[in-house]
């Protein structure tokens, strides 16, 4: 059982990723497509979300000081300054 | 304690500004200069404009609060990173591409230095604090990929550097090393 954080359009939201196997970065970013598009992530339901919405996302995988895996999708952040 | 920042434009530039009232030592390391865009999302005034950016934040801090800072104006690379570094507790990466980024992540590593890095999504919807042992950098799509030329992302801009501040002042007073997402719902320690 992990957690799974999707940031999309500025909006971030947990969801309960219940599966049983190790989860590739691809699988992640489909899995996410389709809650998205069902309306399973609180605050986070695009109906039309396009399949390829995630594909230049990055896929972090981390641990709480609890134990819990967590799993964030999230765009590229390579700024810190604008130019 | 002394603190340096590396890369002093958007993210750099406010973070000091909303860290000037810690007790410590400030060191702004940056090499490019204040053009007039850099206004709009940068702590900067029009009489910057020329000016390094160091030098220019520097003058600002002694100016307007009687705050010192030292200014290093130099690009930062694998050859001198160390010596840029030199005499500092705590480093702070607020520069804008991948590769200065791995550069300061080695010199850190290599010296056992605190290292947080500030980071921010192009549309200005995002944003990451995380300290250097879960970081890893992101590309930018394309080499001088610009973002933030209207200053349309200061809002996140101000949140993401007033966060990285919040994060640099728990670590001065009590060590701590936490991590926060900002985004435009809100900021999340992760």
């Amino acid at each position: 059982m992990a957690v799974l954080n999707i940031t999309y359009q500025g909006h971030s939201a947990d969801y309960d990723l219940d599966i049983d196997y190790a989860a590739s970065d691809a699988d992640i970013r489909r899995i996410a497509v389709e809650v998205i598009r069902s309306g399973g992530v609180r605050g986070l339901h695009v109906a039309q979300l396009a399949d390829n919405a995630f594909a230049n996302y990055v896929v972090d995988r981390l641990r709480s000081p609890q134990g819990e895996q967590r799993i964030y999708l999230r765009p590229k952040v390579p700024f810190g300054a604008a130019r | 304690m002394r603190i340096a920042f590396c890369g002093v434009g958007a993210l750099g530039s406010n973070a000091v500004l909303y860290c000037r009232n810690l007790e410590t030592e400030l060191r702004l390391i940056d090499f490019d200069r204040v053009e007039s865009k850099n206004l709009a999302a940068q702590w900067f005034v029009k009489q910057s404009v020329g000016k390094n950016k160091a030098e220019a934040v520097r003058l600002q801090l002694a100016n307007f609060y009687g705050r010192k800072a030292e200014a290093l104006v130099q690009r930062m690379g694998a050859l001198n990173a160390a010596q840029l570094l030199d005499g500092c507790d705590l480093a702070v990466d607020c520069f804008d591409n991948q590769d200065s980024r791995l550069v300061l992540s080695q010199a850190a590593r290599d010296r056992s230095l605190p290292l947080v890095h500030a980071a921010l999504a192009a549309d200005g919807s995002f944003g990451l604090v995380r300290w250097d042992e879960r970081f890893a950098p992101d590309r930018e799509d394309e080499a001088g990929q610009a973002t933030c030329e209207g200053g349309e992302h200061l809002p996140v801009i101000g949140l993401l550097a007033a966060v990285l501040a919040r994060t640099i002042q728990d670590f001065v007073a009590r060590g701590d090393r936490r991590d926060y997402m900002v985004g435009l719902s809100g900021v999340v320690a992760t």
